[in-house]
């Protein structure tokens, strides 16, 4: 017997962001920021705790942030919390039914009434503020 | 208990902890911007940030807020990719057995700063 194709394309099509429009990249952003916040906020939490070793411990660990590369990570960081917050915001008012459309009979050519317009400017604007809370970022550690 | 609790209750609690980590992490980051970044960091200044009550009480929430959100989040994408009886357990039960782990980190910090023990 031919095996079944059951369309299961694992991780692979779950980074996949080429098909289904603009909420397809907001799913798969959405999961790369959660997991690099997640990743940041282990890391932050050991960081912190050098504190433990004195002044000098804390100093130490420090100067490792006070980089250029410390920089960009950190601007990296407020860009993914700016645009995981934004579009988790989103996300909390379509599961809430805000912003969705009334249910009506499904005609062609199918377009969902979830994703409308209101919806793909939530995730625009999530885009979008995300840059600019990243350029601001990047401004206040250099001190300008 | 992870497994019974309802996937609906636990995306209320994800929700929650998510709204109630804004309005905190905001003001954790507003405390930053009170002085230039590079002092606000200068070790006189982070243990008195610590050696605060309402502060370290805030810091305190903030941890087990974003613990919680982290790892559900975590636990929720693992569950995407995929399915089955014993994976889904390993994996609540681990993302529990992580999220206990990083509060009690954490909290090991807040709470010896808080109490002079540096």
């Amino acid at each position: 017997m031919k095996p079944q194709d059951e369309n299961k394309e694992g991780i692979r099509g779950m980074i996949n962001p080429r098909r289904y429009g603009i909420e397809r990249v907001a799913y798969l952003l959405m999961r790369l920021s959660g997991l690099g916040l997640l990743a940041y906020f282990i890391g932050h939490i050991y960081e912190t705790s050098s504190i433990l070793k004195g002044e000098i411990g804390w100093n130490e660990f420090l100067e490792l942030t006070q980089t250029n590369e410390g920089h960009a990570l950190l601007a990296i960081v407020i860009a993914m919390c700016v645009f995981h917050t934004v579009n988790g915001i989103r996300v909390m008012f379509g599961h809430g039914g805000v912003g969705v459309g009334k249910p009506a009979r499904p005609d062609y050519p199918y377009d969902p009434a979830s994703q409308n317009m209101k919806h793909k400017m939530g995730i625009y604007s999530a885009i979008v503020l995300a840059a600019i809370a990243t350029m601001y970022g990047l401004a206040v550690m250099y001190g300008e | 208990m992870v497994n019974k609790m309802r996937e609906s209750i636990i995306m209320k609690i994800h929700y929650g902890t998510a709204l109630g980590a804004v309005a905190l992490v905001a003001v954790h980051i507003l405390m930053r911007l009170t002085q230039s970044f590079t002092e606000s960091l200068e070790y006189a200044n982070v243990i008195a940030n610590y050696q605060s009550l309402p502060y370290a009480g805030m810091l305190e929430i903030i941890l087990i807020l974003l613990s919680i959100h982290g790892f559900n989040g975590l636990r929720v994408i693992l569950l995407e990719l995929k399915q089955g009886r014993m994976y889904e357990k390993a994996v609540s039960y681990g993302c529990v057995a992580a999220m206990i782990g990083l509060i009690a980190y954490g909290s090991r910090t807040i709470i010896m700063v808080n109490m002079g023990v540096v």
